[in-house]
């Protein structure tokens, strides 16, 4: 079954000095995410909104088997991130901002080099390449260094090696963010084109338009806590007038009102 | 001029409040400097005196009594009194030599036969003879001919200033020297061991520096390592491709240094003694010595690897070897200036400096197998535990992800 679960994680950090400047508080530990548990199904695109530092990416992370949840677990299709990293990581694409390409390679170059490492067989690397690569227009750039190339560019081509061993868990972390309307429509097509082809697709923002359009379901993290969690529509019912917009900013007031008292 | 003064003042300011820079720059110039010259100055005088206290094996014939009387218990000075054994010379010339050539014995001095009497009746008798044996090559056996032979040139001023009234008799007896008290090889060896060891490791330990910690606290740093660490890839995998990689660029970049060297070196030599010949070495000697590069490579592209992935940015990194590379720098001085190479089996089980000694007992022919192998061997154990601590280290998340 390819139905992803995330069961009650919890992930705690130890804050530096340095962070604890950043964040503005004498706490020695941060609860990034904390209890939180939801399902994304094949066929679906399953949206994790909330705010900068609501604890998105670490979750996202916690799934893609980088940093191990303290409690709970997730399941990836049959396998779990805690007891079968490597399993799970076969089967996963992950994309986030914080993983870059080398500078010094090209797209051709590093989409072989990560095809091999998913052991990728060499035929379907070059005939998957080719359909990736003019899919997001990548081609006509395959033999530029990736220093050279713009951010929309650096970023499809991340996409596209993300997908290098065509899984069928599809993880983005904040997919559109910082691109241009015209490279951010393209992601987000793809993203369409996934779910029609039954694949599970998480995916994490703070736009709000983003869920509106692509989500079948949702999650409203904030400050580590599952706030709000069913499909797109019964999610909004839960709203005072019917838009996700108020829903999201009540809960934002609510966790600032809780952090005053 | 206000500007100019401004940023004056931006930049010393960026210098000054980086302790890191601080200490790159004001403090490790100084202290390194300091400690090479007082270690090299220590290393230097501890050979000195243990040159000064070694024991003198001299054999004699025929030696003249007073003389043998003045050198036992001769005063020095300082409280001190001349270390001499003295036993009577009764192997044939070239066994004698043989013996000088390998050691056994520091100085030999063979007088002729009727030696005082013709010193004493030297208007009739014919000039006598003494026959020398030593071996300027090493440094005991120049220390004994020097200390001893002043004595004997002191009798010889006595007995000339005792015929004054005959000026024509001026010698009074003639010096002959002995062949094949010297191993030729093991002489124009010897410059090659005091430098190339020391060049060598430390050519190897700046070509790992200047690639392992761009390869892993770099890839840290530009988050490039991350997406190495979502593919299935093992760990360990990732661990042993590295280091096995960077051992090759620098092994191949200790190569060229030691190429380089080499082919300088007619020039150099021939401003020193004019001998520069490295044909002298075979090429099982230049085998042996790449077998200790790469043992030695591998050591040190596994701790620069271990240190990487423990920092966080290329110049942490950088700054955290720092210490290591002045240890290496201050095992190859130690090594090079010291005496001759320690043939004891523990010390080769010392990283670095076991290699360091191995490579100059290469360079005059005076090492053994078991010590080559001892030195391979235990870099192989030593890499593999380095390559353990990386793979743990690249599981954890802390040390991967730490913010
Ligand atoms: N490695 C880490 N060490 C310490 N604190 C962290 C670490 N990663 C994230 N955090 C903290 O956890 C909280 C959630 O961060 P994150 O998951 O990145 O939020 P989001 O992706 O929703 O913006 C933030 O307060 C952040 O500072
Ligand atoms: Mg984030």
């Amino acid at each position: 079954m390819n139905t992803l679960q995330v069961e009650n994680i919890r992930k705690t950090f130890r804050l530096s000095k340095k962070q604890r400047k950043i964040e503005q508080t004498d706490l020695k530990k941060k609860v990034a995410v904390d209890d939180v548990s939801f399902t994304a199904n094949p066929g679906e695109i399953f949206g994790l909104l909330g705010p900068n530092g609501a604890g998105k990416t670490t979750a996202l992370r916690c799934i893609a088997t980088l940093i191990k949840p303290d409690q709970g677990d997730v399941y990836v299709g049959d396998y779990s991130v805690l007891k079968e990293s490597s399993e799970v990581r076969k089967n996963i694409a992950f994309l986030t901002n914080e993983l870059k390409l080398e500078d010094h390679f090209t797209p051709n170059y590093l989409y072989r080099y990560f095809s091999r490492l998913h052991g990728v067989d060499e035929t379907v690397i070059e005939e998957r390449k080719e359909r990736l690569f003019k899919r997001f227009g990548i081609d006509r750039f395959a033999e530029v260094k990736v220093a050279d190339l713009s951010t929309g560019m650096k970023q499809k081509i991340s996409l596209a090696i993300s997908l290098v061993h065509d899984p069928n868990f599809i993880v983005f972390d904040e997919p559109t963010n910082g691109l241009d309307v015209l490279t951010a429509k393209t992601v987000t097509d793809y993203l369409v084109e996934m779910r029609e082809q039954g694949k599970t697709v998480i995916l994490s923002t703070h736009i709000l338009s983003v869920v509106e359009k692509l989500c079948d379901r949702v999650g409203i993290i904030i400050d580590g806590k599952l706030k709000a969690y069913d499909t797109l529509e019964n999610v909004k019912k839960q709203s005072s007038d019917g838009e996700l917009e108020t829903l999201f900013f009540d809960f934002v007031k609510e966790s600032l009102g809780e952090d005053h008292a | 001029m206000r500007n100019i003064m401004t940023i004056i003042r931006k930049e010393i300011y960026r210098v000054v409040s980086d302790m890191r820079l601080v200490v790159m720059v004001f403090l490790l110039p100084g202290l390194s400097i300091f400690l090479m010259y007082t270690l090299m100055g220590n290393v230097m005088q501890d050979q000195v005196t243990a040159i000064q206290e070694h024991q003198i094996i001299l054999y004699e014939r025929n030696m003249p009594d007073s003389l043998k009387n003045q050198l036992i218990g001769l005063d020095l000075g300082d409280d001190r009194v001349l270390n001499i054994e003295i036993h009577e010379a009764k192997d044939a010339d070239t066994v004698l030599a043989d013996r000088v050539r390998e050691g056994d014995i520091d100085l030999v001095l063979l007088f002729d036969e009727n030696f005082e009497e013709a010193i004493l009746h030297y208007q009739s008798m014919a000039l006598p003879q003494l026959k020398v044996f030593y071996n300027y090559g090493r440094q005991q056996s120049n220390f004994s001919y020097n200390q001893v032979m002043s004595v004997v040139r002191a009798y010889e001023e006595s007995v000339r200033i005792s015929r004054l009234e005959d000026p024509e008799y001026y010698f009074v007896f003639h010096t002959a020297f002995a062949e094949n008290t010297v191993d030729e090889r093991q002489m124009a060896g010897q410059g090659l061991a005091m430098l190339m060891p020391m060049l060598i490791v430390i050519f190897l330990f700046a070509g790992a520096m200047s690639i392992g910690p761009d390869a892993i606290a770099g890839e840290k740093e530009r988050n490039t390592f991350a997406t190495l660490l979502i593919t299935p890839t093992k760990r360990s995998e990732i661990a042993l491709g590295k280091v096995i990689s960077l051992s090759l660029l620098s092994l191949a970049s200790a190569i060229s240094a030691f190429i380089g060297i080499i082919l300088s070196l007619p020039n150099l030599m021939m401003l020193e003694n004019g001998a520069g010949e490295l044909n002298i070495y075979r090429f099982s000697d230049y085998l042996s010595i790449l077998f200790v590069l790469m043992a030695t490579v591998l050591l040190i592209v596994g701790l620069i690897s271990v240190i990487s992935a423990y920092a966080k940015t290329i110049k942490e990194a950088s700054m955290l070897i720092m210490p290591f590379y002045f240890i290496t720098l201050i095992v190859g001085i130690v090594t090079s200036f010291g005496a001759e190479p320690n043939q004891a089996f523990l010390v080769h089980l010392i990283p670095i400096y076991g290699a360091v000694n191995l490579l100059s007992g290469i360079f005059v022919f005076d090492w053994s197998m078991l010590n080559l192998i001892t030195v391979g061997v235990s870099s192989v154990i030593y890499t593999a535990v380095f390559v353990y601590v990386l793979n743990w280290m690249f599981n954890n998340e802390k040390i991967m992800f730490q913010k």
